[in-house]
């Protein structure tokens, strides 16, 4: 508990009470001078919570812990890292965990990047969670969503929006042709119907062997283009990076110079 | 209500459920047992699921001749005015066949929790539903005391709505997972779609909000609230339809992932109807300014970043305050998301004119906000960070005489960093605004006289939620625990309905807000209290409560069983890392049925162990929910 040695008749009990894992103890109030001495520590000299605390104590014109104060400061000189987390000067007093706890201060994660995203603006480090600081102990973890799956990108000509694909959803080329058909059956009736009125949803199919009206390539990690299917499927999983679907009667040319995505997503 | 409250829906309570109504939320998207015989307003689930079915099956039954159709029509031309769901589920209880005709009026349900009943009875009890507000994590996930995957999954109602509903028109939906097949199927399923609204909602990306754009061809409102979306790099904002739009509201100020600027100009350039505009930090300075001379009938805009990444040539620099001028019909501001100070006083020309001021996202000192704030005289709501300090909070005290709702987030949120602000700003606001309604105050330190003064000065009160960072911190002038400031709140804030705790508690505390908390429906509590006879005293008093969330506070069995009396007239109650076992949990779900009690557990399971890491239980019509992941356990 910080700053209240007064209530040390209520401490306790509260403190018996608090779950394992949050390792608190409140020192007695006679105890800490000697704790004090005793105690090596990391931490700014005098930092914020000895002052903070010190200013309330200063009002009972309390020599006791003027003497704490003093001593703190004399240790506070070894191995004094500037950016340490000043509640190690809390803790020696009040408990020997430091340290934030997960979800408080009760702040949305995206309200906590204000201290350190100033400045970076157009940069990707400044998204949710993203950034490093000491107090990522309090939950940082917003989880990407997509990160547990393996995303990629697809594309389909003629249809502006792409999509993602999770491969590892999928143990074969006819389950992932599949997907693309359910993916972007809607997506291309849609597009194509200019007339107003209802598109026929026709099925994509014949991605795999050339037949039907549109084929599956994708590209790989060293940027060639291929023809899904020829290879096995782990191998394929293993070096896919993005996906497009295009027309079959493209296909020679769409392998040969490939398409850049930036074309095909500005319209 | 003047001011644009919607502007700001961090987690505002349901304004609808204020004060004289009894809480009827589960009856109001659920079944509302008509046979129920008991007059209080208090027994909503009080039968069993076998009576409850047989007053859905005599509800519906069609085929039973009706003694009066007159009546019946008349009823329904009366009941189509009642728009209140307090009301209307009040309606709903005389008897059956005015539950009959209530149900087939109703068009806009509100479900504060998603699981407290199943999508398909929502629509075999209400046959005409054309909105929808759909509620689903509890508070307490936003600060990551919930593991992710947990569920409030849209997926199986948006299917079922896709059948039931073809004309549904609007849904909002606040913590909710949504992904983006549910954003296509809800795109294709409802062809008069017109109102989308996702407040704490995640599980989407672009590509979703692509969908909607690009299919939903009658939308007026696309706002994407304080939303996790992720960026799957499609150009979402190209896929709206190249005609003139409905659009009078897009909110994507929580999208974080560039915009193609062009791309949105020309939407607002053909939007005719756009009132509400709300940018992401994507968008620059000089951006912005093109988007306002060629949208000045705005009344609500969400300014961006305010800040360009290079240098501009100065004599090439845009007139910003002139851009400003033009727009005389703003009264929300927000936005400033990496704010450059120098370029605030662009907003002069509105300040006279707003209602609604967000600052929450801009470290601005005192010295800067001073002169902005000296002429925002109708001032009505007001978020910003600490960072103007009490001598901030002191101008906005000498201003700001409307104020109906104050916000102030920490810029530095942890426990030790500089407090500045304290008792001294809350004493200037309450001293200042008197007609302040709402407040939410992040500080380091605070007294119990300051906190007394409010409540004295501030009868309006309705919402109280004070945050003292450090725990367990007490009056730092006195010494003493914060109890008689809180307990002052209950006792004087005789409207109060939302309370939130802080700082060094006893159960004194508590036992002030069983006595005097009679409206109180919401109560979050942190770090506070001594012993179980704190809890109940809240769940002995406390007669309107409705959502209870306890973290770290030693609360054990007892507390939690002196409340079985009211578990089923409450929405939920949380309790994390208190001092509950599991067996007692058992107890309570095996005594009450229709209780669906979560043991949520974070470590590995070891299923001898009898600590409850977080209980969070809820009534429910339907039995406890399929979708449970494994680090649930559903007692």
């Amino acid at each position: 508990m910080e700053g209240c040695p007064r209530n040390r008749e209520i401490g306790p009990k509260l403190l018996d009470l608090i779950p394992q894992g949050r390792k608190w103890y409140q020192e007695d109030k006679n105890n800490v001078d000697q704790e004090k001495k005793l105690e090596l520590r990391l931490g700014p000299p005098g930092g914020d919570e000895e002052d903070h605390h010190h200013s309330a104590m200063k009002k009972k014109n309390n020599t006791e812990t003027r003497n704490i104060k003093v001593e703190s400061e004399d240790k506070s000189f070894h191995g004094f890292n500037g950016n340490h987390f000043s509640s190690s000067n809390k803790t020696s007093q009040k408990r020997t965990a430091p340290g934030p706890v997960v979800g408080w201060p009760p702040v949305r994660s995206f309200r906590k990047n204000l201290a350190s995203t100033s400045s970076s603006k157009f940069g990707n480090e400044s998204s949710h969670g993203g950034q490093i600081n000491n107090k990522s102990d309090d939950g940082e973890k917003q989880v990407e969503l997509k990160k547990e799956g393996m995303f990629v990108k697809i594309n389909m000509d003629g249809v502006p929006i792409g999509r993602k694909v999770d491969l590892s959803a999928y143990k074969s080329y006819e389950q992932l042709s599949f997907a693309v058909d359910k993916l972007f059956r809607g997506l291309l009736a849609a597009q194509r119907d200019t007339s107003g009125g209802e598109g026929e949803e026709k099925p994509i199919i014949g991605l795999l062997d050339g037949k039907g009206e549109f084929t599956l390539t994708y590209e790989d990690n060293e940027g060639d283009k291929m023809l899904v299917g020829d290879v096995p499927w782990q191998m394929f999983v293993s070096s896919v990076k993005r996906l497009r679907v295009i027309k079959s009667s493209e296909i020679s040319s769409a392998l040969t110079f490939g398409c850049s995505k930036h074309e095909k997503m500005r319209h | 209500m003047t001011r644009d409250r919607s502007e700001m829906s961090e987690d505002d309570d349901d304004q609808q459920s204020q004060s004289q109504s009894p809480p009827l939320d589960l009856r109001s998207a659920a079944i509302a047992e008509p046979c129920s015989s008991s007059s209080s307003s208090f027994s909503v689930v009080d039968s069993t699921p076998n009576k409850s079915r047989n007053c859905i099956s005599s509800g519906t039954l069609t085929s039973q001749p009706f003694p009066d159709h007159v009546l019946e029509n008349v009823l329904e031309n009366v009941l189509q005015f009642l728009d209140s769901r307090c009301d209307r589920n009040a309606a709903s209880l005389v008897c059956k066949s005015w539950w009959r005709v209530e149900a087939s009026t109703r068009s806009e349900v509100f479900i504060g929790n998603c699981y407290a009943l199943s999508p398909s009875r929502l629509t075999q009890r209400f046959k005409r539903v054309s909105s929808l507000v759909l509620k689903g994590k509890p508070r307490f996930a936003d600060f990551n005391l919930m593991p992710p995957d947990w569920g409030a999954n849209f997926a199986p109602w948006v299917s079922t709505m896709a059948k039931a509903y073809p004309w549904l028109e609007k849904v909002d939906l606040k913590r909710m997972f949504v992904t983006d097949d549910d954003l296509a199927l809800l795109a294709e399923s409802f062809p008069g779609f017109k109102e989308l609204i996702l407040v704490c909602c995640e599980g989407f990306g672009t590509s979703g909000i692509a969908i909607v754009a690009n299919k939903c061809r009658k939308l007026k409102v696309l706002d994407l609230i304080e939303s996790e979306v992720t960026d799957d790099e499609v150009d979402w904002i190209s896929c709206f339809p190249e005609d003139v739009t409905c659009l009078e509201s897009l909110a994507f100020d929580c999208v974080e992932a560039p915009i193609n600027f062009k791309a949105l100009e020309g939407l607002v350039a053909r939007s005719p109807c756009l009132k509400k505009l709300r940018l992401n930090r994507f968008v620059s300075l000089v951006e912005l300014h093109r988007l306002l001379l060629g949208a000045p009938q705005l009344t609500s805009l969400g300014t961006g970043s305010f800040s360009h990444d290079e240098e501009p040539q100065s004599e090439q620099e845009p007139d910003y305050a002139a851009a400003f001028r033009a727009c005389k019909s703003v009264v929300c501001l927000s936005g400033f998301r990496e704010l450059m100070p120098e370029y605030l006083p662009a907003i002069y020309p509105v300040c006279a004119n707003l209602t609604s001021l967000n600052f929450s996202y801009a470290n601005i000192s005192p010295d800067m906000f001073k002169p902005i704030i000296h002429n925002c005289h109708k001032l009505q709501v007001f978020w910003a960070l600490d960072s103007i300090c009490d001598e901030g909070l002191q101008a906005v005290a000498e201003t700001c005489k409307e104020l109906r709702e104050l916000r102030i987030f920490p810029f530095d949120p942890r426990e030790d960093s500089e407090g500045p602000v304290s008792e001294v700003g809350l004493q200037a606001i309450s001293e200042g605004c008197r007609k302040l309604e709402s407040i939410l105050y992040f500080c380091q330190r605070m007294t119990n006289a300051a906190v007394i003064a409010m409540s004295e000065n501030c009868p309006e009160l309705t919402v109280f939620r004070l945050c003292i960072m450090g725990r367990h911190r007490p009056d730092h002038v006195t010494g003493k625990p914060m109890d008689e400031g809180f307990g002052a709140i209950v006792k004087n804030c005789k409207k109060l309905t939302r309370l939130a705790v802080s700082g060094l508690l006893t159960d004194q505390a508590f036992r002030y807000m069983g006595e005097y908390g009679k409206l109180v429906r919401t109560l979050s509590v942190a770090f506070a209290g001594d012993s179980d006879m704190a809890l109940r005293h809240v769940l002995e008093g406390c007669p309107r409560l409705q959502k209870l969330e306890i973290r770290d506070s030693p609360f054990g069995d007892a507390a939690l069983r002196s409340g079985m009396h009211r578990y089923y007239n409450m929405r939920f109650v949380w309790m994390s890392a208190c001092s509950l076992t599991r067996g007692c949990c058992k107890d309570i779900a095996r005594a009450m049925p229709n209780l669906v009690v979560e043991v949520i557990g974070s470590d590995d399971d070891d299923d001898n162990r009898d600590y409850v890491e977080t209980l969070y239980m809820y009534r429910s019509l339907d039995g406890p929910r399929k979708d449970a992941p494994k680090f649930v356990a559903i007692l």
